[in-house]
């Protein structure tokens, strides 16, 4: 009940504000990240090791 | 009416058209903040066409720079701007943001929701949850039904309050005016609208 009364205004101001972004941006959305970040072993790697310096750093 | 050229990608799961656009945006910053585009990605960003809104206007931005960038140029971009020698020019994490700090306590909030809600990490992914891309990703799964079934509009936002309404912003706009932001600079711009939609939007369950 609660749900329907929002659901509506929150409908018309989505669709409208959404308009700017085609259906295109859905075919965009591309491939799920996590499959992605299986394959791409190197740049995990990179990524790890960049994230493991910051935390090197960040911790004092 | 029924007519939806997007068709390949949405599932069958008939999701009003409105929601699974936000769970396409969603995926779109998911996608590109994880990882630079390949040529595959960079030839869909190139045939993306928006409206005269400022949401419109930020996803035309994106498909015209993505014409003139190749997968070499987007790499490199990604890389000064999230990895770079040392660090990236940015640190797209929201204990960063919200702290100072990386890993602080909203990683550990994060982890304590992210627990609740049955979703964890990949075990072989490293980075801490509260990246960008990863809250993205998690929101377009909450919307999607991707984490096993759909979350009510409530639980949506109260991920969405609790871990991007006090940073995704102000990291989007970081995003588009960082020295390095190209390709990035629209991606920037189309993830500032967009937080400001959802809180809009929001706003009118109340």
């Amino acid at each position: 009940m609660e749900e329907r009364k929002a659901g509506a205004s929150r409908r018309d101001f989505l669709k409208l504000a959404g308009t700017g972004a085609p259906a295109a941006v859905a075919a965009a959305a591309l491939a799920p990240v996590s499959a992605e970040a299986e394959e791409a072993t190197g740049s995990m790697l990179r990524e790890t090791e960049h994230v493991r310096k910051y935390l090197e750093s960040a911790r004092f | 009416m029924a007519d939806n050229p997007g068709t390949a990608v949405v599932e069958d799961r008939a999701l009003p058209e409105e929601e699974q656009l936000r769970a396409d945006l969603y995926g779109l910053l998911a996608r590109l903040l994880s990882a630079p585009p390949g040529a595959k990605e960079l030839g869909a960003l190139r045939a993306l066409k928006g409206d005269d809104s400022a949401l419109g206007r930020a996803v035309t931005a994106l498909g015209k720079v993505a014409a003139v960038t190749s997968v070499e140029a987007a790499e490199r971009e990604y890389n000064r701007l999230f990895i770079g020698v040392g660090r990236g020019e940015l640190l797209p994490y929201g204990s960063y943001y919200l702290t100072g700090f990386l890993n602080e306590k909203p990683l550990a909030v994060l982890r304590e929701h992210m627990a609740k809600l049955g979703i964890a990490r990949v075990d072989n992914v490293h980075e801490p949850e509260d990246h960008i891309a990863t809250l993205c990703e998690i929101m377009a799964g909450l919307i999607t039904g991707a984490f096993g079934r759909p979350f009510s509009l409530e639980d949506q936002e109260a991920f969405f309050n609790t871990h991007l309404a006090q940073w995704a912003g102000h990291f989007f706009t970081d995003l588009e005016a960082a020295e390095s932001s190209v390709l990035y600079a629209p991606v920037g711009r189309i993830g500032q609208e967009f937080m400001r939609i959802e809180v809009e939007a929001w706003r009118m369950d109340a």
